[in-house]
């Protein structure tokens, strides 16, 4: 209390989290936007009034986080209190996660989560994607604005740096915090700098950089999650897959309910071709912490093992948890068809598309896979006439950006009705466009290849060449990684031989550059190649994010 | 079956309370409020606290009591703390005004210690042991409350003194008795005991202060 009287007006002690004295008058609460997610219309009212006694005037209240999703769209706020029991299918994490991944929160925004007693343990432990704060509720005023103070001095003091990031001005975020940090001595502080420096070297890709800046985090503080699952992650990435496991056992260790651990070690199991250890790992997350999500891809993974029961049970999970929220989608539907159909239940799958899936239009990719897995279902029913028209009606729909997995669903279904001309182009070209997805498309077409006896033709579809790349464009990246770019450049190269426009060599190879170019200098041939990787890339994928975030990076760097 | 109804009941009793205190802050917001009001406000807030450590002491008899661990800034925690209850005082229903203080120049750091100032340790839960020791101490004082802290490699401990009357000589506590009476200093005292086991253990007490008055000491056994 008494530090509280003696004013500071020193900066550094303000940004340092020294100056109390100023705080309230440097959190100008009139000037800041809220809005508060809950579904309890009394909780709303309580936590707008409590704001407003703070001063802030603009306080948007929704009950749930559907409307709130179409209020964040258009809007930014400076602080979001969201209760964390929204409604029976999606919880206040489920909506958080969705904003992080989906990018609707801007790097300002304060977001909070309101919970009650009992959740908030099992909560707090769980996330990898945590919330800037949690409030137990009910939460007094004066507590709610110390909190508040709190959060908003450490948004003010990272402002600049957090501006940088919502303009994905990675390089710049990176010297504003190293700048900021050298003003303070706070811990909490430095820590809050070092994260959002890390989020910009991980969007960047500098793994060297980015192992570095854990590090020193680690140095600081032995036992902090995101610091734990970041260094795994870096060593994953630096091919050093026992080190990363031990750090995911660690952190297991201290939060057993840590999914984001339990991700990564089934990450690791992929890797080392364990299909069955990584499908046992994923399994244990999306009970730690069910989302549609974890549920969906825990399915497929128990589809691709054969794992049919186990495939459907996930499946129906991830349909029941999504239903009528944001997280819902088509796929799902075809994934339980496709399963019940090879599972011989043809009725259900009929079902299944032809009543739960009506809401979606019979179009594009969609069309494609639900005609493919009818066709499937009608023809082992036995109404081969159906099937016919079923399959010809998919075909019709292709089109030259059709999805890698709609056209294996339509491969399958050609091989199964007797059509193997059919089946053998629509498997091969849903390899060869497959772009980053490669190596789950091509497991994807393996198993359509087993299911239908045509394990003697997997090599002809899957090539020998394209292995090869797949493989020397791998040996690359991990070069790239541990910063040795010429080494990592001779291997693209070789790559870009066998097939001159491969896009996983080209978006390796532009990366390659880009790191080169910020981690050795302004080398004026590396720039020159950069420049053309980077051209050719925009040809291969016209308005693709990730070539626009290579442009910025590449913009950053050479200030053109 | 049992287990649930109850569990059902007690969430829909801890909804009604939370709601019933969001309506009580509001009512004393307004520049008429009653006197009354703020007496029910304070009487619905205690009534929470209780039914809250009630819960913890539950869970924890249940083996259920896992402290959720974070990194905690021991000034700004005690501070809040102070702050809150300060702004609702038990103590005005007595008719005295009672100071609560951070003895800043009490509080010792020894110097093995890695993260000074900083501790490790489940905040809710900690609050809510040292907020019963805090109104408890209120309830007795004279006229003002000391509280800190001191930080060892190994163990972090929280004091609590008041200048009031102490304790007759057999009161002195080592708590480990049950919580028989609600009104008695026995349940916070057990809830105390509680939160530090779930914490890996530690010593409460509360007894008579050299200078006079009450002195509740509360520790924590730090791990790792």
């Amino acid at each position: 209390m008494q530090a509280k009287q003696s004013a500071a007006n020193n900066v550094a002690d303000i940004i340092g989290g020294k100056g109390d004295a100023v705080e309230s008058e440097y959190i100008r609460f009139d000037q800041l936007s809220a809005l508060v997610i809950d579904d309890m219309g009394a909780m709303r009212h309580a936590l707008r009034s409590q704001l407003q006694w703070m001063g802030m005037n603009q306080v948007k209240c929704l009950a749930n986080a559907k409307e709130a999703l179409d209020e964040l769209e258009d809007i930014h706020y400076d602080l979001i209190l969201c209760d964390y029991n929204l409604n029976e299918t999606s919880s206040g994490q489920h909506f958080l996660e969705y904003l992080r991944h989906e990018q609707l929160l801007s790097a300002k925004t304060i977001f909070v989560m309101v919970t009650a007693e009992a959740e908030y343990a099992f909560v707090a432990n769980a996330v990898e994607y945590a919330p800037d704060d949690y409030i137990l509720k009910p939460c007094p005023e004066k507590r709610l604005r110390a909190r508040l103070i709190r959060l908003f001095d450490r948004r003010n003091f990272l402002a600049s740096a957090l501006t940088a990031m919502d303009e994905k001005n990675y390089l710049l975020v990176v010297s504003e915090c190293d700048r900021l940090m050298s003003l303070v001595t706070d811990e909490r502080w430095v820590m809050a700098a070092l994260k959002l420096k890390a989020e910009a070297l991980l969007a960047l890709n500098d793994t060297t950089d980015l192992l570095k800046t854990y590090e020193k985090a680690l140095s600081l503080h032995d036992n902090v999650p995101w610091v734990k699952i970041g260094i795994a992650r870096v060593r994953l990435l630096l091919n050093e897959p026992a080190a990363a496991e031990q750090m995911a056992q660690e952190l297991i260790a201290h939060n057993p309910n840590y999914v984001a651990a339990y991700e990564l070690l089934a990450e690791i199991k992929k890797l080392q071709k364990d299909e069955e250890g990584a499908y046992k790992l994923m399994e244990q997350s999306a009970r730690i912490l069910p989302t549609a999500k974890r549920f969906r891809t825990t399915s497929e993974s128990a589809f691709l093992l054969g794992k049919l029961d186990e495939a459907r049970k996930l499946s129906e999970s991830a349909i029941k948890l999504s239903s009528g929220s944001m997280a819902e989608h088509p796929d799902d539907y075809l994934s339980l068809a496709q399963i019940q159909t090879d599972m011989g239940d043809h009725q259900g799958a009929i079902h299944t598309l032809r009543n739960s899936a009506r809401k979606y239009e019979d179009k594009g990719s969609f069309g494609i896979a639900k005609n493919a897995i009818l066709a499937q279902a009608y023809y082992d029913a036995g109404d081969t006439a159906s099937a016919k028209r079923l399959l010809e009606k998919s075909q019709r729909l292709l089109t030259p950006q059709s999805d890698s997995a709609a056209m294996n669903l339509l491969g399958k279904a050609a091989f199964k009705m007797g059509d193997p001309v059919l089946g053998l182009k629509m498997l091969t070209q849903a390899v060869q466009s497959s772009g980053e997805e490669r190596e789950r498309i091509e497991r994807h077409v393996t198993k359509s290849m087993i299911d239908t006896g045509q394990d003697d033709k997997i090599d002809d579809v899957i090539d020998a060449g394209q292995k090869r790349i797949l493989v020397l464009v791998n040996e690359a990246k991990k070069l790239m990684h541990v910063a040795q770019f010429e080494a990592a450049y001779q291997k693209v190269l070789e790559a870009l031989e066998i097939q001159s426009e491969n896009i996983e060599a080209f978006l390796a190879v532009t990366q390659l550059h880009l790191l080169w170019l910020k981690q050795g200098g302004m080398n004026p041939e590396v720039q020159q190649r950069a420049r053309n990787y980077l051209a050719t890339l925009d040809q291969l994928l016209p308005r693709n994010e990730k070539v626009m975030g290579f442009y910025r990076f590449y913009n950053q760097l050479t200030g053109e | 079956m049992q287990q649930a109804l109850a569990t059902l009941v007690i969430h829909d009793i801890k909804n009604s309370l939370a709601l019933l205190e969001s309506d009580l802050e509001q009512l004393n917001h307004r520049s008429d409020a009653p006197e009354e009001a703020r007496k029910a406000y304070q009487r619905c807030i205690e009534l929470k606290n209780r039914l809250i450590s009630f819960l913890t002491l539950y869970k924890h008899e249940q083996g259920r009591l896992i402290p959720n661990i974070g990194e905690v800034e021991l000034t700004e925690f005690l501070e809040d703390m102070i702050d809150n209850c300060q702004s609702a005082p038990p103590a005005a229903k007595h008719g005295r005004a009672i100071d609560i203080q951070l003895k800043e120049n009490q509080i010792r750091i020894a110097p093995g210690v890695r993260r000074k100032g900083v501790g490790s340790f489940d905040e809710y839960l900690v609050d809510l042991a040292l907020e019963s020791a805090l109104n408890n101490a209120v309830r007795y004082a004279a006229s003002r409350v000391d509280v800190w802290f001191e930080q060892d490699a190994d163990r972090l401990t929280f004091f609590v003194l008041d200048d009031g009357p102490g304790l007759a000589t057999s009161d002195n506590i080592k708590a480990n008795t049950p919580a028989v009476n609600p009104d008695s200093t026995g349940l916070g005292l057990s809830l105390c005991k509680a939160v530090t086991e779930a914490h890996g253990g530690g010593c409460v007490s509360l007894a008579n202060a050299h200078g006079g008055g009450a002195l509740f000491t509360m520790e924590l056994n730090t791990v790792g």
